[in-house]
């Protein structure tokens, strides 16, 4: 044991201990942290303006001054002026705008606005006849222009405002635009076309446009959190999030310590220190201190971001909404994942010369962790489907399926979880069975990397 | 129990290729033996199989009175043919890894890992890195990994290929030192003159199966040497009078005077003294038999004369490789 203990310390540190490890280490949150600071900055839209000229043929004779009207400066400036407030009023990240950025009128309310919603738009309609040839003023959109760009086409339909009959549906409009538009410029199309449709409709009808929209809104209220012991504010992407998060975790685990251990396996492989070692300790000692070392370089890496994201959670006082026994479940099955392809990935690098031949029998590995991901969403969204059951009992991605369905909303009952702990026991000693027999014929031979058949002798043989 | 390595019946193949076949050996505790045998012979495979890092299809191993390896690994040296060290490792933590590995810890450590580099000519190199030494230091640092727990058996595979003369002398007075100390030593060369320098008994393999084990005093006594160097006292002397002597079958020019070819069965002790009453000489030598024809002579027993010039220059070959790898 005390051998076993010293390879797993040699191997912990040579690899713990580079500079590369500790980069890669915290090279992730790193990026994760600069994304969150950068991520306003580099995704921000609000320069982005609506600018084009946009010619409608109006059969109704309604809309199009519907539609002048809607696109009149003041009327734009008066929407968005609503359209700021409400924003405030729902975003909960606004909620500690000053007051004087509330009251709409400042000059400094203004700027916070076009910070906020970008700079108003620029359009100019032009009317066209009712009667006018749709397909030649389709051409229009490609003509070049010395002011604003052609961009849209709009044609009303005649039954748009009015139905024709008691029973007939009311009609709306088709839209011709020039390409590559933005699909910002195409909602605000939308947008103002069916403003301008409806608010010709509620003319037609003589009713109060206002009324009606006071009608239906309905503000949403932000839902609580009721915990055994607290209650806070609802976060509604935890429930997202959290499958994620410890499938990412997992995968992490086992690719970190599976990569440098099959890496460093190589290199003792290529250097011929393998024979020095075996020499000194038996072919299973030597596995069992290579596994042992990995397994700690994983558990670094995890703690460490577990961590963080506790952190993470404890500064948005969202401590409380993690089952804190979640994270012993997920050392579990870390454990189990980790040795039973961990132990295979020991037994590929034991087996060839170079990294670049691990490659091609890593992949099978490598694409059963990633199977995982693919079935991310369908067991996030039914965790009691019969794919999601089958998921967390095959090894060896049961591990990853099991997790997936604990941290989702409908987590499965206890006796399944530890049958599934039992099953990746099962497969934790079938797969170091197999990878010690790979190990131990595979440590010294060299030249022609085996391929997956001749591994499987080996097996047989040893 | 005073037998430090036997192997009985031992064979392994690897594919349908025999690797070793059905090989007897024992080495007594305090032996100093020659494993010798041209390449692929089967040495490398037996030594592995002794060290426990390759299994036996057939037959038995016992080392230091223990079935297995496994068992006395802290009572053997292990060098192995192919040298290897952690080429980012410092010589000094290397050499405390395996000292410790090989249960040899404690205060004193340190001043034996220097005590050590020190006979071996590389004092100070402590702090560098492995991929810092020659391939001579790599190999001398490996030596010291395989002597630094002051093992019982010292196993040794090609421990002088690739070295200078001047290493190799270093090495094998060191080996010698270990044997005096009353450690076991085995080691493999497919170099015979090596072999016949260090060793008091040989074990010959040749295709996996062993053609000759014995002491190297028996070997010489066995393998009847017919061959005496002469040197005339006045050079130049002719020395065609040497024909005339009824044992004497031939007589060949050489490097300094000529060799004397004995008849079959004549006492060489007779003949020389013929031969100096009928030439003053300068030089008189019995030719002792190389390990080398005594290879020739026992694997191509019945061969043609061809085979058996074939082998020769095969095994010219690899000793000047190996001298000079």
């Amino acid at each position: 044991m005390k051998r076993i203990l010293r390879i797993a310390l040699r191997d912990f540190v040579a690899i713990a201990m580079t500079k590369g490890f500790i980069f890669g280490l915290l090279v992730m949150p790193g990026m994760f942290g600069l994304m969150i600071v950068l991520a306003p900055v580099l995704f921000d839209d609000g320069n982005f303006q609506v600018e084009g000229e946009y010619a409608v043929i109006d059969p109704t004779g309604a809309v199009f001054p519907a539609m002048n009207a809607t696109l009149d400066s003041g009327a734009v400036a008066e929407r968005r002026r609503e359209q700021f407030q409400r924003l405030l009023e729902d975003n909960p990240a606004l909620a500690g705008t000053p007051d004087v950025v509330r009251n709409v009128a400042s000059a400094a309310a203004e700027q916070a606005m076009v910070a906020e919603l970008g700079p108003a738009p620029n359009v100019r309609l032009v009317e066209r006849p009712p009667d006018a040839d749709v397909e030649a003023e389709k051409a229009w959109l490609n003509e070049e222009s010395d002011g604003l760009r052609h961009t849209a086409l709009i044609v009303i339909h005649d039954n748009a405002v009015e139905a024709p009959g008691p029973d007939a549906e009311l009609g709306s409009y088709d839209l011709f635009v020039a390409p590559n538009l933005d699909e910002r410029d195409l909602d605000f199309i939308h947008s103002s076309v069916r403003e301008a449709i409806i608010d010709a409709r509620v003319a037609r009808q003589t009713m109060d446009r206002d009324a009606i929209e006071a009608i239906l809104r309905v503000s949403r209220p932000a839902s609580t959190t009721i915990t055994a012991d607290a209650e806070q504010r609802t976060f509604s992407g935890l429930n997202m999030l959290l499958p994620i998060a410890f499938m990412m975790l997992l995968f992490i685990g086992i690719m970190t310590g599976g990569g440098t251990m099959l890496t460093s396996m190589i290199e003792e492989k290529s250097s011929r220190v393998v024979e020095v070692l075996l020499s000194a300790v038996s072919p299973m000692e030597l596995m069992a201190g290579k596994l042992l070392g990995s397994v700690a370089i994983s558990l670094v890496t995890m703690a460490l971001y577990i961590g963080l994201g506790l952190l993470a959670l404890a500064s948005f006082a969202m401590f409380g909404l993690l089952d804190p026994w979640l994270i012993v479940y997920l050392m579990i099955f870390f454990l189990i994942g980790f040795f039973v392809i961990g132990s295979l990935m020991l037994a590929i690098g034991a087996a060839v010369n170079e990294v670049s031949e691990a490659q091609q029998l890593q992949t099978p590995l490598v694409l059963i962790v990633m199977l995982p991901w693919l079935l991310w969403l369908p067991i996030s969204r039914d965790p009691n489907s019969a794919l999601a059951i089958a998921a967390s009992f095959i090894p060896p991605i049961n591990s990853f399926g099991m997790v997936l369905r604990m941290t989702s909303t409908q987590p499965p009952p206890y006796w399944q979880v530890w049958l599934s702990i039992a099953v990746g026991a099962a497969s934790v000693v079938g797969a170091v069975w197999v990878a010690a027999k790979v190990f131990r014929i595979g440590l010294l031979m060299y030249g022609k990397p085996p391929n997956l058949k001749t591994m499987l002798r080996w097996v047989r043989q040893a | 129990m005073n037998t430090a390595v036997r192997m009985s019946g031992v064979t392994k193949t690897f594919g349908k290729m025999r690797a070793v076949d059905d090989l007897e050996l024992e080495v007594p505790r305090g032996g100093l033996y020659g494993f010798i045998g041209p390449n692929g012979a089967g040495k490398t495979t037996s030594i592995r199989m002794i060290m426990s890092i390759l299994f036996p299809d057939s037959g038995e191993i016992a080392v230091l009175g223990h079935p297995s390896a496994l068992e006395a690994k802290d009572r053997i040296g292990y060098l192995p043919e192919e040298r290897g060290l952690y080429r980012k490792m410092k010589v000094g933590p290397f050499l405390r890894y395996v000292a410790r590995l090989k249960g040899v810890d404690g205060p004193d450590l340190d001043g034996r890992i220097s005590g050590w580099l020190e006979r071996v000519g590389l004092d100070g190199v402590e702090r560098k890195r492995c991929d810092e030494l020659s391939k001579g230091m790599s190999q001398k640092v490996q030596f010291v990994s395989a002597l630094i727990h002051q093992p019982d058996l010292l196993i040794l595979d090609e421990p002088f290929s690739g070295l200078d003369p001047v290493s190799m002398r270093m090495l094998r007075d060191l080996i010698l030192d270990e044997h005096r100390r009353g450690a076991t030593i085995l080691f493999s060369t497919h170099v015979m003159p090596q072999a016949e320098e260090i060793c008091e008994h040989v074990i010959m393999v040749h295709k996996g199966r062993k053609v000759l084990d014995e002491s190297l005093t028996a070997i010489r006594n066995r393998f009847d040497p017919r061959a005496v160097q002469f040197e005339p006292l006045v050079p130049g002397t002719r020395t065609a009078a040497l024909r005339s002597i009824p044992e004497v079958e031939g007589v060949t020019p050489g490097e300094k005077g000529v060799e004397i070819i004995l008849r079959e069965g004549s006492d060489p002790a007779a003949v020389m003294r013929r031969i100096m009453d009928a030439v003053p000489a300068a030089r008189i030598e019995l030719s002792r038999p190389r390990l080398e024809d005594v290879f020739v002579q026992l694997v191509t027993d019945g061969a043609s004369d061809d085979d058996a010039e074939h082998l020769r220059a095969e095994l010219q070959d690899a000793e000047t490789t190996g001298a000079t790898a």
